[in-house]
Protein backbone atom coordinates (compact mmCIF):
# COMPACT_ATOMS: atom_id res chain seq x y z
CA UNK A 1 0.00 0.00 0.00
CA UNK A 2 2.82 2.43 1.07
CA UNK A 3 5.00 1.54 -2.12
CA UNK A 4 1.84 1.86 -4.11
CA UNK A 5 1.63 5.61 -2.78
CA UNK A 6 5.38 6.29 -3.32
CA UNK A 7 5.62 5.23 -6.52
CA UNK A 8 2.15 7.16 -7.55
CA UNK A 9 3.54 10.28 -5.69
CA UNK A 10 6.59 9.64 -7.85
CA UNK A 11 5.02 9.70 -11.19
CA UNK A 12 2.60 12.20 -10.80
CA UNK A 13 5.13 14.49 -9.46
CA UNK A 14 7.30 13.83 -12.24
CA UNK A 15 4.22 14.32 -14.54
CA UNK A 16 2.63 17.21 -13.22
CA UNK A 17 5.72 20.07 -14.05
CA UNK A 18 5.54 18.84 -17.31
CA UNK A 19 1.78 19.41 -18.57
CA UNK A 20 1.17 22.51 -16.29
CA UNK A 21 4.32 24.71 -16.26
CA UNK A 22 2.78 28.13 -16.20
CA UNK A 23 4.87 31.00 -16.70
CA UNK A 24 4.24 33.25 -13.84
CA UNK A 25 4.73 37.11 -14.15
CA UNK A 26 5.77 39.62 -11.70
CA UNK A 27 4.74 43.42 -11.24
CA UNK A 28 4.29 45.49 -7.87
CA UNK A 29 0.79 45.77 -6.36
CA UNK A 30 0.82 49.33 -6.28
CA UNK A 31 2.89 52.47 -7.45
CA UNK A 32 2.96 55.95 -5.75
CA UNK A 33 4.10 59.05 -7.64
CA UNK A 34 4.30 63.00 -7.72
CA UNK A 35 2.59 64.97 -10.30
CA UNK A 36 5.01 65.62 -13.29
CA UNK A 37 7.58 63.10 -12.03
CA UNK A 38 8.28 59.81 -14.27
CA UNK A 39 7.85 56.39 -13.15
CA UNK A 40 9.16 53.41 -14.16
CA UNK A 41 6.11 49.82 -13.86
CA UNK A 42 8.45 46.85 -13.94
CA UNK A 43 7.31 43.41 -15.41
CA UNK A 44 9.60 40.28 -15.15
CA UNK A 45 8.42 37.08 -15.62
CA UNK A 46 9.23 33.32 -13.96
CA UNK A 47 9.79 30.05 -16.80
CA UNK A 48 10.62 26.87 -16.55
CA UNK A 49 11.83 27.32 -20.33
CA UNK A 50 14.77 28.96 -21.58
CA UNK A 51 13.89 32.55 -22.90
CA UNK A 52 13.15 32.19 -26.24
CA UNK A 53 13.38 34.66 -29.02
CA UNK A 54 9.85 35.04 -29.80
CA UNK A 55 9.23 36.16 -26.51
CA UNK A 56 6.38 38.83 -26.19
CA UNK A 57 5.69 41.48 -23.05
CA UNK A 58 2.12 43.78 -23.68
CA UNK A 59 0.85 45.87 -20.96
CA UNK A 60 -2.29 47.50 -20.75
CA UNK A 61 -3.96 50.30 -19.13
CA UNK A 62 -7.32 50.52 -17.41
CA UNK A 63 -8.22 54.07 -16.08
CA UNK A 64 -9.59 54.31 -12.53
CA UNK A 65 -13.54 53.84 -12.52
CA UNK A 66 -13.79 52.57 -16.28
CA UNK A 67 -14.32 49.19 -17.47
CA UNK A 68 -12.50 49.50 -20.86
CA UNK A 69 -8.46 48.35 -20.79
CA UNK A 70 -6.56 50.36 -24.01
CA UNK A 71 -3.27 48.33 -25.23
CA UNK A 72 -0.34 50.53 -24.74
CA UNK A 73 2.33 48.68 -25.18
CA UNK A 74 3.73 45.56 -27.03
CA UNK A 75 7.47 44.23 -27.63
CA UNK A 76 7.39 41.18 -30.15
CA UNK A 77 10.15 39.60 -32.70
CA UNK A 78 13.00 42.17 -30.88
CA UNK A 79 10.80 45.33 -31.53
CA UNK A 80 9.01 47.28 -29.01
CA UNK A 81 5.85 49.11 -30.09
CA UNK A 82 4.76 51.88 -27.99
CA UNK A 83 1.17 53.99 -27.91
CA UNK A 84 1.69 56.59 -30.37
CA UNK A 85 -2.26 57.30 -30.55
CA UNK A 86 -3.49 57.07 -26.71
CA UNK A 87 -3.32 58.70 -23.49
CA UNK A 88 0.60 57.93 -23.14
CA UNK A 89 1.95 59.06 -26.36
CA UNK A 90 5.12 60.54 -26.45
CA UNK A 91 5.47 59.67 -23.11
CA UNK A 92 6.02 56.17 -22.79
CA UNK A 93 9.55 54.39 -23.10
CA UNK A 94 10.42 50.79 -23.04
CA UNK A 95 13.52 50.55 -20.30
CA UNK A 96 13.08 46.51 -20.15
CA UNK A 97 15.86 43.99 -21.31
CA UNK A 98 13.96 40.98 -22.87
CA UNK A 99 16.83 38.64 -22.85
CA UNK A 100 17.14 39.12 -18.66
CA UNK A 101 12.88 38.60 -18.75
CA UNK A 102 12.76 42.28 -18.17
CA UNK A 103 9.71 44.08 -19.36
CA UNK A 104 9.81 47.25 -17.74
CA UNK A 105 8.48 50.86 -19.21
CA UNK A 106 8.63 53.90 -18.06
CA UNK A 107 5.52 56.74 -18.15
CA UNK A 108 7.24 60.24 -18.25
CA UNK A 109 5.94 63.64 -16.81
CA UNK A 110 2.74 61.92 -14.62
CA UNK A 111 -0.96 63.17 -14.91
CA UNK A 112 -3.90 62.97 -12.83
CA UNK A 113 -5.61 61.07 -15.14
CA UNK A 114 -2.78 58.47 -15.36
CA UNK A 115 -4.37 56.97 -11.76
CA UNK A 116 -5.58 53.65 -12.76
CA UNK A 117 -4.52 49.92 -13.11
CA UNK A 118 -1.80 49.08 -15.50
CA UNK A 119 -1.68 44.64 -16.37
CA UNK A 120 1.73 43.34 -18.08
CA UNK A 121 1.20 40.03 -19.40
CA UNK A 122 4.26 37.94 -20.99
CA UNK A 123 4.42 35.27 -23.16
CA UNK A 124 7.90 33.12 -23.65
CA UNK A 125 6.87 30.24 -26.11
CA UNK A 126 5.93 27.49 -25.45
CA UNK A 127 5.16 28.83 -22.33
CA UNK A 128 1.92 30.45 -22.69
CA UNK A 129 -0.74 29.75 -20.00
CA UNK A 130 -0.43 32.41 -17.47
CA UNK A 131 -1.98 34.57 -15.72
CA UNK A 132 -1.43 38.56 -16.28
CA UNK A 133 -0.14 40.79 -13.31
CA UNK A 134 -1.47 44.06 -12.70
CA UNK A 135 -0.06 46.90 -10.87
CA UNK A 136 -1.94 49.90 -9.55
CA UNK A 137 -0.99 53.78 -10.30
CA UNK A 138 -1.61 56.39 -7.31
CA UNK A 139 -0.49 59.84 -8.35
CA UNK A 140 -0.51 62.66 -5.21
CA UNK A 141 -0.12 66.37 -5.78
CA UNK A 142 3.13 67.28 -3.98
CA UNK A 143 1.70 68.80 -0.23
CA UNK A 144 3.79 71.82 1.21
CA UNK A 145 4.81 72.35 4.47
CA UNK A 146 1.91 72.74 6.98
CA UNK A 147 1.51 75.59 9.24
CA UNK A 148 1.52 72.85 12.27
CA UNK A 149 4.80 70.84 10.93
CA UNK A 150 6.20 74.37 11.19
CA UNK A 151 5.10 75.32 14.57
CA UNK A 152 6.21 71.84 16.35
CA UNK A 153 9.64 72.16 15.37
CA UNK A 154 9.98 75.79 16.63
CA UNK A 155 8.18 74.20 19.87
CA UNK A 156 10.30 71.15 19.49
CA UNK A 157 13.43 73.38 19.44
CA UNK A 158 12.73 75.80 22.04
CA UNK A 159 11.98 73.13 24.70
CA UNK A 160 15.16 70.86 23.53
CA UNK A 161 17.11 73.58 24.23
CA UNK A 162 15.55 74.25 27.64
CA UNK A 163 16.26 71.04 28.70
CA UNK A 164 19.76 70.72 27.77
CA UNK A 165 20.10 74.27 29.27
CA UNK A 166 18.67 72.82 32.77
CA UNK A 167 20.45 69.79 32.30
CA UNK A 168 23.88 72.09 31.60
CA UNK A 169 23.28 74.06 34.75
CA UNK A 170 22.69 71.63 37.33
CA UNK A 171 25.52 69.56 35.98
CA UNK A 172 27.63 72.81 36.72
CA UNK A 173 25.90 72.73 40.27
CA UNK A 174 26.99 69.00 40.42
CA UNK A 175 30.30 69.83 39.63
CA UNK A 176 30.75 72.83 41.84
CA UNK A 177 29.63 70.54 44.86
CA UNK A 178 33.09 69.05 43.81
CA UNK A 179 34.78 72.23 44.23
CA UNK A 180 36.12 71.68 40.28
CA UNK A 181 34.88 75.18 39.08
CA UNK A 182 36.17 77.97 42.18
CA UNK A 183 34.16 80.38 39.63
CA UNK A 184 30.78 78.95 41.17
CA UNK A 185 32.13 78.50 44.44
CA UNK A 186 32.76 81.79 45.41
CA UNK A 187 29.81 83.32 43.87
CA UNK A 188 27.63 80.40 45.86
CA UNK A 189 29.89 81.91 49.22
CA UNK A 190 29.28 85.62 48.51
CA UNK A 191 25.03 84.55 47.70
CA UNK A 192 25.16 82.50 51.69
CA UNK A 193 27.08 85.68 52.79
CA UNK A 194 24.11 87.53 51.52
CA UNK A 195 21.08 85.87 52.79
CA UNK A 196 22.56 84.66 56.23
CA UNK A 197 25.16 87.40 57.71
CA UNK A 198 25.17 85.15 61.17
CA UNK A 199 27.03 82.30 59.40
CA UNK A 200 30.65 83.11 58.72
CA UNK A 201 31.48 79.53 58.52
CA UNK A 202 32.60 78.61 54.81
CA UNK A 203 33.71 82.05 53.78
CA UNK A 204 36.56 83.22 56.38
CA UNK A 205 39.34 81.34 54.80
CA UNK A 206 39.51 83.81 52.33
CA UNK A 207 41.93 82.55 49.85
CA UNK A 208 43.87 85.14 47.31
CA UNK A 209 42.76 82.96 44.31
CA UNK A 210 39.12 83.21 45.42
CA UNK A 211 39.18 86.96 46.28
CA UNK A 212 40.84 87.12 43.17
CA UNK A 213 38.42 85.21 41.18
CA UNK A 214 35.30 87.32 42.41
CA UNK A 215 37.23 90.66 41.62
CA UNK A 216 37.21 88.98 38.03
CA UNK A 217 33.14 88.31 37.83
CA UNK A 218 32.47 91.58 39.51
CA UNK A 219 34.25 93.56 36.77
CA UNK B 1 10.19 110.83 64.66
CA UNK B 2 7.31 108.67 63.25
CA UNK B 3 6.33 111.14 60.39
CA UNK B 4 9.82 110.00 59.19
CA UNK B 5 9.09 106.11 59.22
CA UNK B 6 5.91 106.60 57.78
CA UNK B 7 7.14 108.51 55.04
CA UNK B 8 9.95 105.66 54.33
CA UNK B 9 7.28 102.92 54.21
CA UNK B 10 5.44 105.21 51.38
CA UNK B 11 8.20 105.84 49.18
CA UNK B 12 9.55 102.13 49.61
CA UNK B 13 5.98 100.66 48.90
CA UNK B 14 5.92 103.20 45.79
CA UNK B 15 9.18 102.05 44.67
CA UNK B 16 8.24 98.70 44.64
CA UNK B 17 4.81 99.40 42.57
CA UNK B 18 6.93 100.97 40.49
CA UNK B 19 9.38 98.02 39.92
CA UNK B 20 6.58 95.86 39.41
CA UNK B 21 5.02 97.87 36.93
CA UNK B 22 7.92 98.18 34.65
CA UNK B 23 9.16 94.54 35.22
CA UNK B 24 5.44 93.65 33.83
CA UNK B 25 5.86 96.26 30.90
CA UNK B 26 9.25 95.18 30.17
CA UNK B 27 7.82 91.13 30.12
CA UNK B 28 4.77 92.07 28.15
CA UNK B 29 7.00 94.16 25.32
CA UNK B 30 9.18 90.69 25.16
CA UNK B 31 6.22 88.39 25.12
CA UNK B 32 4.60 90.72 22.16
CA UNK B 33 7.48 90.28 20.32
CA UNK B 34 7.37 86.46 20.17
CA UNK B 35 3.79 86.77 19.52
CA UNK B 36 4.42 88.90 16.51
CA UNK B 37 7.31 86.72 15.56
CA UNK B 38 5.40 83.78 15.97
CA UNK B 39 2.34 85.32 13.47
CA UNK B 40 5.09 86.51 11.18
CA UNK B 41 6.70 83.13 10.76
CA UNK B 42 3.99 80.67 10.67
CA UNK B 43 0.85 82.62 9.00
CA UNK B 44 1.29 82.74 5.02
CA UNK B 45 0.78 86.23 3.87
CA UNK B 46 3.98 88.34 2.85
CA UNK B 47 2.80 89.47 -0.24
CA UNK B 48 -0.97 89.51 -1.06
CA UNK B 49 -3.01 89.95 -4.57
CA UNK B 50 -6.63 89.68 -4.65
CA UNK B 51 -6.56 86.09 -5.36
CA UNK B 52 -3.15 84.96 -3.89
CA UNK B 53 -2.00 85.15 -0.57
CA UNK B 54 1.89 84.23 -0.57
CA UNK B 55 4.63 83.56 1.62
CA UNK B 56 7.72 81.46 2.63
CA UNK B 57 5.89 79.01 2.85
CA UNK B 58 3.24 77.89 0.29
CA UNK B 59 0.78 79.86 -0.95
CA UNK B 60 -3.10 80.18 -1.13
CA UNK B 61 -4.71 80.44 -4.09
CA UNK B 62 -8.55 81.30 -4.75
CA UNK B 63 -9.92 79.29 -7.09
CA UNK B 64 -14.05 79.40 -8.12
CA UNK B 65 -14.67 81.01 -4.05
CA UNK B 66 -12.26 78.21 -2.65
CA UNK B 67 -8.75 78.89 -0.96
CA UNK B 68 -6.50 76.20 -1.89
CA UNK B 69 -2.93 75.56 -0.44
CA UNK B 70 -0.73 75.14 -2.91
CA UNK B 71 3.06 75.14 -3.32
CA UNK B 72 5.34 78.16 -4.02
CA UNK B 73 6.69 78.04 -7.80
CA UNK B 74 10.32 77.32 -8.41
CA UNK B 75 12.33 79.21 -10.92
CA UNK B 76 14.53 82.07 -11.23
CA UNK B 77 12.68 84.85 -10.23
CA UNK B 78 12.06 82.62 -6.51
CA UNK B 79 15.12 81.21 -5.97
CA UNK B 80 15.21 78.40 -3.71
CA UNK B 81 18.31 78.99 -1.35
CA UNK B 82 16.69 82.53 -0.87
CA UNK B 83 13.51 81.35 0.41
CA UNK B 84 14.79 78.87 2.77
CA UNK B 85 17.46 81.54 4.21
CA UNK B 86 14.16 83.57 4.89
CA UNK B 87 12.62 80.73 6.33
CA UNK B 88 15.71 80.03 8.28
CA UNK B 89 16.47 83.14 9.94
CA UNK B 90 12.42 83.75 10.58
CA UNK B 91 12.38 80.67 12.54
CA UNK B 92 15.77 81.25 14.04
CA UNK B 93 14.65 84.55 15.73
CA UNK B 94 11.50 82.52 17.38
CA UNK B 95 13.69 80.30 18.90
CA UNK B 96 15.96 83.06 20.33
CA UNK B 97 12.97 84.68 21.79
CA UNK B 98 11.29 82.55 23.21
CA UNK B 99 14.40 81.22 24.79
CA UNK B 100 15.27 84.41 25.85
CA UNK B 101 12.04 84.95 28.05
CA UNK B 102 13.06 81.91 29.90
CA UNK B 103 16.39 83.04 30.47
CA UNK B 104 15.02 86.51 31.10
CA UNK B 105 13.10 84.97 33.83
CA UNK B 106 15.62 82.97 35.31
CA UNK B 107 18.46 85.59 35.87
CA UNK B 108 15.38 87.48 37.63
CA UNK B 109 15.86 85.00 40.30
CA UNK B 110 19.53 84.72 40.15
CA UNK B 111 20.82 87.96 39.66
CA UNK B 112 23.10 89.32 42.26
CA UNK B 113 21.55 93.05 43.05
CA UNK B 114 23.67 95.99 41.00
CA UNK B 115 24.04 93.55 37.84
CA UNK B 116 22.40 93.64 34.14
CA UNK B 117 20.85 91.25 32.36
CA UNK B 118 23.10 90.54 29.47
CA UNK B 119 22.26 87.34 28.55
CA UNK B 120 18.57 87.60 28.52
CA UNK B 121 19.94 90.91 25.99
CA UNK B 122 22.23 88.81 23.75
CA UNK B 123 19.17 86.49 22.97
CA UNK B 124 16.83 89.08 22.32
CA UNK B 125 19.56 91.03 20.25
CA UNK B 126 20.21 87.65 17.94
CA UNK B 127 16.23 87.49 17.11
CA UNK B 128 16.19 90.83 16.12
CA UNK B 129 19.62 90.72 14.30
CA UNK B 130 17.41 87.26 12.75
CA UNK B 131 14.57 88.35 11.83
CA UNK B 132 16.25 91.72 10.21
CA UNK B 133 18.05 89.12 7.98
CA UNK B 134 15.11 87.53 6.96
CA UNK B 135 13.12 90.74 6.53
CA UNK B 136 15.49 91.90 4.88
CA UNK B 137 16.20 89.57 2.46
CA UNK B 138 12.76 88.82 1.31
CA UNK B 139 12.35 92.86 0.55
CA UNK B 140 14.89 92.35 -1.32
CA UNK B 141 14.67 89.84 -3.50
CA UNK B 142 11.29 88.94 -4.29
CA UNK B 143 8.50 90.25 -5.37
CA UNK B 144 10.46 93.31 -6.91
CA UNK B 145 9.17 94.05 -10.25
CA UNK B 146 5.12 92.89 -9.29
CA UNK B 147 3.45 95.81 -9.75
CA UNK B 148 -0.32 94.47 -8.60
CA UNK B 149 -0.20 93.14 -5.21
CA UNK B 150 1.16 94.51 -1.88
CA UNK B 151 2.80 93.25 1.30
CA UNK B 152 0.77 91.39 3.85
CA UNK B 153 0.18 91.60 7.28
CA UNK B 154 3.33 89.20 7.90
CA UNK B 155 5.80 91.19 6.22
CA UNK B 156 4.71 94.41 8.35
CA UNK B 157 4.76 92.23 11.65
CA UNK B 158 8.30 91.12 10.80
CA UNK B 159 9.91 94.49 10.65
CA UNK B 160 7.73 95.72 13.78
CA UNK B 161 8.74 92.54 15.54
CA UNK B 162 11.86 93.93 14.38
CA UNK B 163 12.04 97.35 16.45
CA UNK B 164 10.27 95.57 19.37
CA UNK B 165 13.24 93.28 19.79
CA UNK B 166 15.59 95.69 19.04
CA UNK B 167 13.91 97.62 22.33
CA UNK B 168 13.97 95.10 23.99
CA UNK B 169 17.19 93.77 24.09
CA UNK B 170 18.44 97.58 24.68
CA UNK B 171 16.22 97.85 28.10
CA UNK B 172 17.53 94.43 28.75
CA UNK B 173 21.01 95.93 28.32
CA UNK B 174 21.07 99.05 30.62
CA UNK B 175 18.36 97.50 33.59
CA UNK B 176 20.25 96.68 36.43
CA UNK B 177 19.09 94.22 39.02
CA UNK B 178 17.46 96.37 41.83
CA UNK B 179 16.01 94.03 44.30
CA UNK B 180 17.85 90.73 45.52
Amino acid sequence: MLTFLALASVVLLGIVPEQSQAIVIYTGWERHALVGSDIRLSCSFFSWRWTSEDVTFSWTYRPDGSRDSISIFHYTGGAAYVDNKGPFRDRLEFVGNPSRRDGSILIKNLEFSDNGTFTCDAKNPPDIVGRPSSVRLLVFEKVPIQAGVITGAIIGVVLGLLVLIVVIYYLMRFLVARRVFSLSVSKHGKKKKEGSQQRQGPVPPADPSKVAASAVTRG
Amino acid sequence: MMEELHLKRQTAVKHTVIMLILLGAIFALHIIGIILLLVATIDNAWWMTDTISTDVWARWILQNGKWNYTDLPEGSHYPQDYLQAVQASSVLACIFSILGIFVFVAQLFTLNKGQRFTISGIFQFLACLCIMIAASIYTDIFHRNEANGWYGHCFILAWIAFALTFISSITYFVLRKKTA
